[in-house]
């Protein structure tokens, strides 16, 4: 087994609506997962971000949104697959768009899942649950960035 | 021949020129006007003392002169008996006449050439047609080309708006739910009765305001969703949609019956949402039922497939039957099952762009037949086909 798996249980929210910020927060914090959320507001952010992470300390998974101000979702993804450092971290676009058009555009760049924000914030809940569960307990990550 | 004879002949010739609708000539064979009818005078706007005695081709169009010039020689010598040809005169005020004309020679006995009779038919209205019908056709294809690039401008702006919509309006409402329920949570238990009512009664809006959004996007979406034909297995989606709806409410009792192997070449993310619309119909009016019953059967013709979607809920009054398709129209309240009122509207569309129909009968409280007909869309070309078939074929 690698070490990675147990070296971080940061996920990065890139999340500019402070509302949604708060209820993902709440809703990881309700899952009951040994989850740190670290929360950045913009797409500039992000990417500033991760850059400066030593490889050590990326964080496991970043959910992204992708309206975002300066650069958006889909520019940040095309930033985070052309870095070697991050090249293989694995995103998870989590946003409340369904439309086929940025599904696909996101597969193409190199998103690992798409998921739509239910505005249920029961069903929110279980989102936030299943994504936990699946990608920080089941998952196994690359073993090289 | 007789004297008599032969004025009788001239009267009958003579009554034929002046009553001929088109222009008629006796030509001499060095090409003057011997005689003309009234109509010939009209076409040139010339009495026949201005047209008598001069020379045909001085009245022709400077640049086919020499077509008429040709043409009388050959006549004479015998080599064409007679002739059709297209030539340009010239109108007294200058304007280009546009003729079809047919000239013949007239012989003795002997076979000596004596004069022609030529009839002119004036086509220039019809010429000016074709020369606007031809200017229309090149500009045509302009104009197509114009209207299809404001068309995809429009289609953008749509799909825009669209997006704006799905995002910016739904963020909101999971706020006003997450923190609506984090409110009855953290503070429920310092609410009386009336306030919590009052707090689910926020959290059950904006739920609904949710779904509404949901299906207005739906029915955008709809509108200008690329069709992607395919063979689609209708039996097999029915199933499927009953299936999702069972689990949203496993405690509902149901039974749904699909008759096997219902097929139509259509667009089957298309289909599948209108066999959602009609079974979550069914499903929402057999609410006040013990259970939920539909029966879904059909038959092929040479078109395509025609089905129909049969519940023993609640029914309606087929007084109404008209407002049932259009959007925001409830013919029940919300105690009754009511939905968003756009559920009919979506599945009228999408039964529209498979050229097909949907018609519904019912009786207050008795239940409701839907009866849809699905027509076979074409196929997209080959290589399209194939992709879009593969996972069909993969299950057929």
């Amino acid at each position: 087994m690698n070490e990675r798996i147990s070296l971080s249980k940061e996920i990065l929210l890139v999340e500019d609506n402070p509302d949604d910020a708060e209820l993902t927060r709440i809703a990881f914090a309700e899952t009951g997962g040994d989850y740190r959320l670290r929360v950045v507001s913009d797409g500039v952010q992000a990417v500033a971000y991760l850059k400066a992470c030593a490889p050590d300390d990326l964080p496991a998974l970043v959910l992204l949104d992708l309206n975002l101000p300066k650069l958006d979702g889909r520019e940040v993804l095309h930033a985070i697959r052309n870095d070697p450092a991050t090249s293989t971290l694995p995103v998870v676009v989590l946003t409340t768009s369904a439309e086929s058009f940025d599904v696909d555009v996101v597969y193409a760049l190199g998103a690992n899942s798409y998921i739509q924000k239910p505005v249920e914030y029961e069903r929110f809940v279980d989102v936030v649950r299943q994504i936990g569960l699946y990608w920080l307990a089941l998952n196994q990550p690359p073993t090289t960035p | 021949m007789t004297a008599h004879k032969v004025d009788q002949d001239e009267a009958r010739f003579r009554l034929a020129m002046d009553s001929a609708g088109i222009g008629m000539a006796i030509v001499s064979l060095e090409g003057r006007f011997l005689d003309v009818n009234a109509a010939l005078c009209r076409m040139f706007d010339r009495d026949a003392d201005g047209l008598l005695g001069k020379l045909v081709h001085s009245f022709s169009h400077p640049d086919d002169a020499s077509l008429g010039e040709r043409l009388r020689k050959e006549l004479i010598v015998g080599a064409l008996t007679s002739v059709d040809f297209e030539k340009r005169y010239l109108h007294r005020d200058g304007r280009v006449i546009d003729a079809q004309v047919n000239a013949a020679t007239m012989r003795d006995a002997d076979g000596t050439p004596r004069y022609f009779i030529a009839q002119f038919r004036d086509m220039t209205g019809q010429r000016v047609a074709e020369r606007a019908l031809r200017d229309l056709n090149e500009h045509l294809e302009q104009r197509v080309q114009a209207r299809t690039t404001e068309l995809q401008a429009a289609q953008r702006r749509l799909e825009a708006f669209v997006q704006g919509v799905s995002h910016d309006l739904r963020a909101p409402l999971r706020g006003i739910d997450g923190f609506a329920t984090q409110l009855e949570r953290h503070a429920g238990d310092r609410l009386d009765a009336l306030g919590r009512e009052q707090l689910a009664r926020i959290r059950s809006a904006s739920v609904r305001m949710g779904g509404l959004i949901e299906s207005l996007l739906e029915l955008a979406r709809i509108g200008h969703t690329e069709l992607r034909p395919a063979n689609v297995d209708v039996s097999l989606l029915a199933e499927w949609v009953a299936a999702e709806l069972q689990d949203a409410q496993p405690d509902r009792t149901a039974r749904v019956r699909v008759q096997p192997g219902l097929q139509v070449i259509g667009d089957e993310r298309l289909v599948k949402a209108l066999l959602t619309q009609l079974l979550r119909n069914a499903w929402q009016f057999s609410a006040t039922r013990d259970a939920v019953e539909v029966d879904i059967e059909g038959h092929r013709d040479e078109h395509g497939l025609h089905f129909t979607v049969r519940d023993r809920g609640i029914g309606f009054d087929m007084a109404y039957a008209d407002k049932l398709y259009e959007p925001f129209q409830r013919l029940h309240g919300g105690d009754q099952g009511a939905g968003d009122g756009i559920g009919l509207t979506i599945a009228q569309q999408i039964v529209e762009r498979h050229h097909g129909g949907i018609r519904a009968e019912a009786m207050a409280d008795a239940g409701a037949n839907f009866h849809v007909e699905l027509r076979d869309l074409p196929r997209a070309n080959e290589g399209r086909q194939a992709t879009g078939d593969s996972a069909l074929e993969a299950r057929e």
